[in-house]
């Protein structure tokens, strides 16, 4: 018995091996090792915060001086206007901005992209930690803080589960259905009727199209989450559906079988859905995650479900998408002429 | 409606696949493509079916290029050796979506389900029938739009006698219509009545192309298929 045991696991592991699933096994270990160091790293980095503050507003001469005597925690900026500001907080290149408070006298206001961050609490210690050395006790000089983005925890998540959704299809489900349809000759039945391979391509990618719209609007009737510009929601999730729909036929292509097809999703997957979705917690992931095409998806999403922020603000990331979209049809396209691994 | 075929090759290695390959096969011919396993009978078909692209040689059907795809989609009709089928749908469904694709009239549905015995499976999921039935859905789907030259890859592997007869009666009866059909086989004594011509593929190569009786008295057949 322990013999057969034996020889079936062994099989089963030949099977592993030849349906790639091995690369999956080595694969995320390695990923969750690079993205875990990435922001350990960031905690590190955290331990200096980048502020901006006003050129003509004056804040409490105390307040200024403690700020340039801890040029090693505190890097400032000086802008020019509250939008520069603003700006500059939605680039990632502050992480705050101090103000004069209007609503409580002699203290400060903290303006942040996002309430519950690593930025704001490394902002709110080190001016705590401030007052603490130059007053020793006394109310804390910030006693309010704004945030730009608007909505609770639930709605700051929500770009991320909206990519989510969207490489899930794109990635997981879309890859299988073309590998399965090539696996079982089904495609090539198809194409001896009168259908051409462009047809069929387009209709993977309305299908990848579909189920994502569907998938977002069952989430947001859930959630009843409204976004304040649906045009804009809707073209910029139309332009991310088509160029993931496409990432993910391409990548059906690319395998033999349904089982190859899962694990290289996965390897696509991960990487692509991590570091966008974690960026906001390390500086160092919020450098590399603009390279992903994900992000020209995910930073759209979070203006507009929480900036506020209108399509013409991201001409270059829905152009991206379409673009790179039709790049991976066009390259799925070729393969079907080549009738690759069909 | 003639096929010519003109230095068709497919190579996978130095013995596998296709060494480049001619010959004409008129209209109402049916060809019995025959060779041990290997010997480059399903990639012949594959190539004059559109499933493989072939490295060299070129294929013409009633004087059209195979490549040009949209002007011979429909007059070459390919069944392969495992049924490729939607499994989880029914046999009706499967054959109404075909018929939709190759714009044929819906009536096409109801004759082929007569016609190959599949009246009482028109609701049965695919994956429920037995590997004859499929086989028998698999041609029926090939022949909803008519087309004047069928390829049948093995149309027998894997059934029994009984279900093999009836394949081959299958393949009478669209032969006495005026079908050009083409089929592989490696049991060539299985086709001694049926075909009307016989080539031999052995080792990528074609060896012999002639009449079935030329083909029984001759050394190639001793020397392959000698007990």
């Amino acid at each position: 018995m322990i013999r057969n045991v034996l020889i079936l696991t062994v099989n089963d592991l030949a099977i592993a091996f030849k349906n790639k699933t091995f690369l999956l096994i080595l694969f995320i270990p390695l990923f969750v090792f690079v993205t875990l160091n990435l922001v350990d790293q960031a905690v590190v980095d955290a331990g200096k915060i980048r502020i901006g503050l006003l050129q003509q507003e004056t804040l409490a001469t105390e307040v200024m001086q403690n700020i340039s005597a801890a040029e090693q925690l505190v890097e400032v900026t000086w802008l020019e206007n509250p939008e520069e500001g603003n700006r500059l907080l939605k680039e990632r290149q502050i992480d705050g901005v101090i103000i004069r408070n209007e609503e409580a006298a002699d203290s400060l206001a903290l303006i942040v992209l996002k309430m519950d961050s690593i930025q704001t609490i490394a902002i709110m210690q080190t001016f705590s930690a401030l007052q603490k050395v130059a007053e020793g006790a006394g109310p804390d000089w910030i006693t309010g803080i704004n945030s730009l983005h608007e909505g609770g925890v639930q709605r700051e998540t929500l770009p991320t589960w909206v990519l989510m959704l969207v490489l899930l299809i794109g990635f997981i489900i879309l890859p299988s259905q073309v590998a399965e349809e090539k696996e079982k000759k089904l495609l090539l039945a198809l194409l001896q009727t009168p259908i051409n391979e462009a047809q069929w391509l387009i209709a993977k990618l309305l299908l990848g199209m579909l189920l994502i719209m569907t998938a977002v609007l069952f989430l947001h009737l859930l959630g009843q989450f409204g976004p304040v510009h649906l045009f804009d929601y809707v073209a910029i999730l139309l332009a991310g559906s088509f160029c993931f729909s496409a990432f993910g036929v391409f990548l059906g292509f690319l395998c033999r079988n349904q089982a190859s097809a899962r694990t290289l999703g996965v390897i696509f997957y991960l990487p692509l859905l991590l570091p966008s979705a974690m960026s906001d917690v390390s500086q160092q992931l919020t450098a590399i995650a603009p390279l992903l095409p994900s992000y020209q998806l995910y930073r759209p999403l979070q203006s507009i479900l929480l900036e506020n922020a209108s399509l013409t603000d991201m001409t270059f990331d829905w152009i991206y998408l379409i673009v790179l979209g039709s790049l991976m049809s066009y390259f799925s396209y070729l393969l079907m002429k080549r009738r690759w691994l069909m | 409606m003639q096929l010519v075929v003109e230095n068709l090759a497919k190579l996978y290695d130095k013995t596998r696949g296709l060494a480049p390959t001619s010959f004409t096969v008129d209209k109402g011919e049916l060809i019995a493509i025959v060779g041990h396993n290997g010997a480059g009978k399903s990639t012949l078909l594959k190539m004059l079916g559109s499933w493989i692209v072939p490295d060299d040689g070129t294929v013409t059907i009633g004087g059209i290029e195979l490549r040009n795809r949209k002007s011979v989609v429909g007059k070459v009709g390919f069944i392969p050796e495992v049924p490729n089928l939607f499994d989880f749908f029914s046999v009706e469904y499967n054959l109404k979506l075909f018929a939709r694709l190759s714009r044929a009239p819906m009536s096409r549905v109801e004759d082929i389900l007569h016609e190959f015995n599949l009246q009482s499976f028109r609701r049965s999921k695919v994956l429920s029938l037995s590997k004859g039935l499929k086989q028998r859905v698999n041609i029926g789907r090939a022949l909803l739009a008519d087309p004047p030259i069928l390829l049948l890859d093995e149309p027998t592997s894997g059934l029994d006698f009984e279900m093999t007869r009836e394949i081959y009666r299958l393949l009478q009866a669209m032969h006495s219509v005026g079908k050009t059909i083409i089929f592989s086989s490696h049991r060539p004594e299985e086709i001694k009545g049926l075909a009307t011509r016989i080539m031999v593929l052995h080792q990528s190569q074609l060896v012999f192309d002639g009449p079935p009786q030329e083909y029984f008295k001759s050394e190639i057949h001793q020397k392959l298929y000698a007990l």
